[in-house]
């Protein structure tokens, strides 16, 4: 070796040594040599750091943990995405007026609405009291989540740019109405890579029924780069291509290292090209997500306790057994460090029947969406805190849009409402036991403290200690951000 | 101490007082301190309160207040905030000390607000005339940019002679222009650098062929070009390139991702677009047949009047919402389109102009001279633009389409005459299975007044028929409501434009014309006839159109009631073979089972359809375009901040008024409109027409434009690296008659391109100065694009099919719905043509190769990344596609190089890498070969980084 490597920069002799590597690992495939490639040796600390407008990649290593703009307390996220529109009035928003009112017009409502006529106010379906500490009122149709209240901060006055289920959940995934644009899952990896290099650092759970209402524009990059989109994964199906099907672990195994030393040579002949260094350590990220992803979607180390808690051994009730061990599978990737996980609970349109879209037959089909979700979903949170990872965990339970106060004419169901609606967040920097914003009492429209969705957003950025108007990225000459120009950190929910 | 004013001292309850206070306080300050002075005084109250809102990166209100002339111009939303000589009336003091039922305005809004003595300060400056000193910044005139100037008239690089290129045997003749390797390398010594050395002849073949083609050259191409010794042997390469139908779809594929082309609807349902396919042929046609750029330009806006009427499909490739799915509530409506004609707005301003015109939708662009009433201008050139399907109006496709009407015809009659020779309900014979495209029930003639066809079982979910069709003895469909039948059903579900009682005897198929029941796994429909009619069959299906298999009528019972009311059950899914929902064959009528003369009737009948039924497809493809209709424009208004809700005054068609004067009379016809806008763009003297697309072609041959924002233009982009080069390419093409292969000519066949790339760089001082070589010191080399990686694999293993032209193949078996989109995995046929050619689903990337970065069609594209992510390694390592490709690669090997191991190798390396294997690699790579086989060689050729990196 005639080079004078005190010469050359630091780039240039990082890439040195990997050649040392590469040149070595002809015959012997080392550890070492691969945690030099990842910079997992102690360099982790010094894996970048996020810029003033956006994080700096090292194309090598995209998933390398990266810090935020400031400390943030929470380190990892887990959303709860119930599509299909939930209603506020049958869950987190007590309207003890509406009662009165069951049956009535509202005074000065709308004629028409998304899907059509307006027809009376209807009372809230199920019954409501109050719950924990602070006495929140949440009704009986999610017991088990309604035993939470104390750790949960509300946000009951959020609004939505569209009363549609595309728009609105592209809003609520991108910040945005229209395709295209990245989802907050790809922000997040975007701006804090993962502390796991053996998963992926972005993991969409589909809900067992299906594909949510709006697809994979719920977790895709938009514009970022490839490396930022959700994986999707569930306890029904696997990553893709985690295995060539039908070879022989031996010529896969030769296959290889035919192709490492390929490409050894080739870097040897070309050392002046970074990009190829990166390109062999993505097959090394590789080899190791193919050790790691199918032990993680294997449930059958939980102990028989951890199944009953989330409900994953109900054998009356497949669906709620599935999205159950989805659950299960959310808390299992947490624990591996994964940064970002999705978790779906509703499928595509379908009249309410396998979504929250209660426009005709609400309370029929709540009782049953809601027994799927309540309490592996509860148990999911009850299960995080036990484990301590709520510590740095901030879990989000989310819906595109709420519902009207009053029925569809003739019809038992509540239509699109994109004027006042609840979310809510525990966990990891979340003041716990807070109901923030208010709606009128029919529960039709925010009236204090008003939130459109970008606010909750920028809360969730702030959370992970981001600032949403620093986490930027050029796409054909505007700065983007998750919130746009727009975007507000909810203080009030923020310990 | 601050001292905060009293609550109740407001500026709208007592004026009075409060100018006293004011001017006291006022006073008492100047007493102090003698006359303000605004930059000791003034600026550091703004500066330390107000900048956060209302500086340079934020203007809260449209105000900013770190500028003389933008201060006193006010927020946008009312006057100004400042009247100088006037401060109790300024507004900007009734901000500052707003209070008591006011409090909530107050200006700063966070913390204790100003102290009395700053409000002091701010009175008295404004009192005495609100001077703000010349020598303060002024706001940069946003028009005062370089990309909105002319072209420069004779760019040049600084003087200094081009050594010229080596014109040795083979290599670039004099004729080759040097114009660019001039500019560049001008710069390049100003920095103190030099080319590198050229890139070996192959290298180069190799590079321009996947520049050009996105395909690899083949053994033949090089083995000819490293023979051609005589001058002008790479300009002969060149032109061949060019003259390739493979060149118009290489280079279309970097349009379209600009346009973001897809062939579905986007947003939730994501439906398939099928006619939107003609938009992406007319762009690859247009590119191969050199359509001059400014002609290019035209057609896309206005091709309905240009003969050119698929190109229009420019206007509409956004994603839409439709009908169905807007919004019954008036501003939902409005909502949606604003969202539709923003979309043809942005489209239009990135892709030609470079200018995100879109911004301005809810303000004043913050960067460019666009103002939100330019935008809304911009909207009312298009206003009359709606996204739908129109009959194609060429002259082939008005013959199709007359053909295809008598086909129709015929079909129908000899349709309903084969249903004569299907075995009857109940006869005995077998019946065939329950099909969800169309089933046929046949009885005995019999009198009926009324039919009703009740279902029983689906094979899920409520029951949906698209149309039920009963014939009379004659042949007539007497069940549609056009003949007098009326329908009734025991419940129906309703969803506009989709399921409706009224499509089940309309006469139209598929799933978007059909009736739905509204219970679960049962329903029925009843048809009275206009008369008492002697019928013998029904018709019914799920969905015509195949594309729909759900909601299916297992078990059904069909009656009939004559005058007297009696019913009585004609057929039912009794002596049906079992529903088998594997079976996915669809049902064909064959004559087993016939007496000879029945069979030999039906057998002429059904080769009678046969060239009908390919006439109709033939006609259907050449029919519909997905080009947008055009109506009579809607008044376009400036909308406050954007929002439907707040329209302003009405804004007449014109382009934004700091880049040209075009301005249109209010009601000038739709054509007419496009056709003053594209006229305006696709003219030399628009100054960012030209730069935007050479800048275009130049990325797609190195890599990063000289200007490398390539949509943005504008003073947020960034500028160009080379801006003499920028306007002599731009100034070059105008001449050449908006010539494109004139302008790839220009730039392949420079010394520029033809250096050899980064490879050998390690350590060079260039490398040190430029390490990503925008200053272009060496070839700065990228990885292949997702469509280029997979069909170089199908070119290498020769079974790319080059089929031109016509509807997508699928990616996926499965579209949308429950399931999301299943990927195919083995692809045959049409599945291995180019994949331009592949059935673009919105949102939704193609599963092995989507991961190289293969843009989502939701936002234009105009630069691809090039990320490296583990997900990459996986997918073409391990999926079926790489597996079977590999299988298909070293069995054309075997064919070729026969059973020695070396000369496969061989053969591998030159098919895949274009050159022969080292001794070690060829060692090395037949030991594994003896080992594991071909294949897995072909696998790891496939990842190697060689392949995925030309030279």
């Amino acid at each position: 070796m005639t080079h004078h490597a005190e010469l050359l920069s630091s780039a240039g002799q990082a890439l040195l040594s990997r050649r040392r590597f590469l040149s070595s690992s002809a015959t012997a495939l080392g550890s070492i040599a691969l945690t030099n490639l990842l910079g997992l040796d102690g360099l982790l600390a010094e894996g970048g750091h996020i810029g003033g407008d956006g994080p700096v990649i090292d194309s090598a290593r995209p998933y390398a943990p990266r810090l935020g703009h400031f400390a943030g307390k929470a380190k990892n996220v887990v959303v709860i995405f119930c599509a299909g529109a939930v209603s506020q009035l049958e869950t987190w928003d007590y309207k003890p007026e509406l009662i009165k009112w069951d049956g009535k017009p509202l005074p000065n409502g709308p004629a028409v609405t998304f899907q059509g006529p307006a027809g009376n106010l209807a009372r809230p379906q199920y019954e409501f009291r109050p719950r924990g500490r602070t006495g929140k009122m949440v009704s009986d149709l999610i017991p088990h989540l309604a035993g939470l209240t104390d750790d949960i901060a509300f946000v009951h006055s959020l609004t939505s740019k569209s009363n549609t289920h595309g728009p609105a959940e592209n809003f609520l995934s991108t910040g945005f109405v229209l395709d295209g644009f990245p989802s907050l899952g790809s922000w997040v990896t975007y701006a804090l890579g993962s502390e796991s290099q053996e998963l992926p650092s972005y993991v969409a759970i589909p809900d067992p029924r299906g594909v949510p209402q709006n697809g994979s524009n719920n977790w895709g990059p938009g514009f970022l780069p490839a490396a930022f989109q959700g994986t999707t994964l569930s306890s029904k199906n696997p990553v893709r291509h985690l295995t060539a099907p039908g070879v022989s672990s031996d010529a896969d195994h030769a296959g290889r290292s035919l192709l490492q030393r390929m490409n050894a040579r080739h870097l040897e002949a070309n050392p002046g090209d970074s990009k190829l260094a990166a390109r062999i350590a993505s097959y090394e990220l590789a080899a190791r997500m193919q050790l790691s992803v199918p032990g993680i979607g294997d449930l059958g180390t939980e102990p028989a306790h951890i199944l009953r808690m989330y409900g994953a051994d109900d054998t009356g009730n497949p669906d709620k057994a599935a999205f159950a061990k989805n659950c299960i599978l959310a808390r299992r990737l947490i624990e591996k460090g994964v940064r970002f996980v999705q978790l779906f609970n509703g499928a595509y349109a379908s009249g309410g029947k396998l979504n929250w879209d209660g426009h005709s037959a609400l309370k029929e089909q709540y009782d049953v969406h809601a027994e799927i979700l309540d309490q592996p979903a509860a148990a999911l949170i009850r299960d995080l805190r036990a484990r301590g990872l709520l510590e740095d965990t901030l879990v989000v339970w989310c819906t595109e849009f709420g519902r009207m106060p009053f029925f569809q004419k003739g019809a038992k169901g509540r239509d699109h409402n994109p004027d006042g609606f609840t979310c809510w967040l525990t966990g990891a920097g979340v003041k716990p036991g807070v109901s923030h914003g208010v709606t009128d009492e029919l529960g039709q429209k925010a009236v204090q403290d008003i939130h459109p969705l970008y606010d909750f957003n920028a809360t969730i950025l702030h959370l992970l200690g981001l600032d949403h108007e620093r986490l930027t990225f050029e796409h054909n000459g505007i700065q983007r951000r998750l919130t746009n120009v727009e975007g507000n950190v909810i203080r009030q929910v923020v310990a | 101490m601050p001292v905060r004013l009293p609550p109740s001292v407001t500026f709208r309850c007592q004026p009075v007082l409060l100018s006293v206070f004011l001017w006291m306080a006022g006073l008492a300050w100047a007493a102090e301190a003698g006359t303000v002075d605004f930059v000791r005084d003034v600026r550091p109250i703004f500066q330390n309160h107000c900048y956060e809102c209302h500086g340079e990166k934020k203007q809260k209100g449209g105000l900013r207040l770190d500028i003389g002339p933008e201060a006193l111009k006010g927020g946008s939303r009312h006057g100004p905030d400042i009247l100088p000589g006037k401060a109790g009336e300024s507004r900007l003091i009734h901000l500052v000390t707003a209070a008591g039922a006011d409090e909530e305005e107050r200006m700063p809004p966070d913390g204790e607000g100003l102290s009395p003595a700053q409000i002091g300060i701010l009175t008295t400056w404004i009192n005495e005339g609100a001077v703000w000193p010349g020598d303060a910044v002024r706001l940069k005139d946003k028009r005062d940019h370089w990309s909105f100037k002319p072209l420069a008239a004779n760019p040049a690089p600084p003087a200094m002679p081009a050594t010229p290129p080596p014109t040795g045997p083979g290599g670039p003749s004099s004729s080759v222009p040097v114009s660019i390797d001039t500019f560049i390398e001008a710069s390049l010594r100003q920095k103190g650098l030099a080319f590198s050395p050229p890139a070996d002849r192959t290298a180069w073949l190799r590079r321009v062929t996947f520049d050009l083609t996105g395909l690899p050259p083949i053994p033949e191409d090089v083995a000819d070009f490293v023979k051609d010794t005589q001058p002008g042997a790479m300009e002969r390469v060149v032109e061949r390139l060019l003259a390739s139908p493979r060149y118009g779809e290489r280079q279309a594929q970097h349009w379209l991702d600009v346009v973001r082309y897809a062939d579905t609807h986007g947003f939730e349902v994501n439906t398939e677009r099928p006619n939107a396919w003609p938009y992406r042929d007319y762009v690859i046609d247009a590119f191969n047949a050199g359509t001059p750029y400014d002609r290019f330009i035209r057609e896309q806006i206005v091709g309905d009047t240009l003969g050119k009427d698929a190109a229009t499909g420019f206007l509409v490739t956004a994603s839409v919402l439709l009908p169905g799915q807007i919004g019954q509530d008036e501003p939902s409506k409005r909502l949606a389109r604003q969202d539709a004609l923003d979309e043809i707005v942005n489209n239009i301003g990135q892709t030609f102009l470079g200018l995100s015109i879109g911004c301005a939708r809810c303000h004043d662009h913050k960067f460019d001279p666009v103002t939100a009433r330019d935008y809304y201008a911009m909207q009312a050139f298009v206003a009359g633009v709606e996204y739908e399907d129109r009959e194609l109006r060429t002259p082939e496709a008005e013959a199709a389409r007359r053909k295809a009407e008598a086909a129709k015809l015929q079909l129908a009659r000899i349709s309903r005459e084969l249903t004569r020779f299907i075995p009857l309900a109940g006869g005995g014979a077998g019946r065939p299975m329950i099909n969800a495209r169309e089933n046929v029930d046949r009885f005995a003639p019999v009198k009926a007044r009324r039919l009703r066809f009740t279902i029983r079982a689906t094979n899920n979910l409520e029951p949906c028929l698209d149309e039920l069709e009963v014939l009379s003895v004659a042949g007539a469909n007497v069940a549609l409501a056009r003949a007098g039948a009326v329908v009734s059903a025991s419940g129906s579900t309703e969803v506009a434009d989709r399921h409706s009682l009224k499509f089940l005897n309309d006469g139209e198929y598929g799933n978007a014309r059909s009736w739905m029941g509204n219970e679960t796994g049962k329903g029925r429909v009843t048809v009275e006839f206009a008369q008492e009619e002697s019928i013998d069959r029904v018709l019914w299906g799920r969905d015509r159109q195949e594309q729909f298999t759900d909601r299916l009528a297992l078990d059904y019972l069909i009656e009939v009631a004559d005058a007297s009311g009696e019913w009585k059950a004609v057929a039912d899914a009794e002596d049906r073979r079992r529903f088998d929902p594997k079976d996915e064959k669809p049902w064909v009528f064959t004559t087993g089972g016939l007496g000879a003369e029945e069979a030999a009737e039906a057998g002429r009948l059904i080769r009678e359809k046969e060239p009908l039924e390919a006439t109709l497809r033939a006609a259907a493809i050449a029919q519909q375009v997905f080009a947008g209709i055009f109506r009579k424009p809607d008044e376009i208004h400036l909308l406050n901040r954007g929002d439907p809700e707040q329209p302003g005054e009405e804004v007449p068609p014109a382009v934004p008024a700091a880049l040209g004067d075009l301005v249109l009379a209010r009601d000038t016809p739709e054509r007419q409109r496009r056709q003053a806008l594209a006229g305006w763009i696709a003219s030399p003297e628009n100054p960012l027409t030209a730069r935007v697309m050479v800048n275009r072609l130049w990325q797609g041959h190195f890599g990063t434009g000289l200007v490398q924002t390539p949509s943005d233009f504008g003073n947020n982009g960034m500028p160009p690296t080379h801006p003499a080069l920028l306007d002599w390419l731009a100034g070059e093409f105008i001449r050449s008659g908006w010539s494109v292969k004139h302008m790839h000519r220009l730039m392949v066949l420079s010394r520029t391109y033809g250096q050899s790339g980064p490879g050998s760089s390690l350590g060079s001082p260039a490398a040190a100065v430029d390490a990503e070589a925008r200053l272009l010191w060496c070839f700065p080399s990228r990885r292949l694009e997702a469509e280029a990686i997979r069909d170089s694999m199908l070119a290498i293993n020769g079974l790319l099919n080059l089929k031109m032209h016509g509807p997508g193949y699928d990616l996926f078996n499965q579209r949308g719905g429950l399931s999301g989109f299943n990927p195919v995995e083995t692809f045959t046929g049409d599945g291995l043509r180019r994949m331009i050619y592949a059935h673009k689903v919105r949102r939704e990337t193609e599963a092995v190769f989507g991961a190289f970065d293969c843009p989502d069609a939701g936002q234009s594209t105009a630069a691809r990344r090039a990320s490296t992510t583990p997900i990459q390694a996986l997918n073409l390592f391990n999926s079926r596609f790489t597996l079977e490709q590999s299988e298909a690669f070293a069995a054309r090997i075997i064919r070729e190089a026969g059973g020695d191991i070396s000369r496969q190798v061989t053969r591998a390396w030159q098919l895949a890498l274009s050159r022969a294997p080292t001794g070690a690699e060829l060692e090395d790579a037949s030991t594994v070969v003896s080992r594991h086989g071909l294949a897995l060689l072909c696998r790891a050729l496939f990842n190697s980084n060689e392949f995925l990196f030309p030279p």
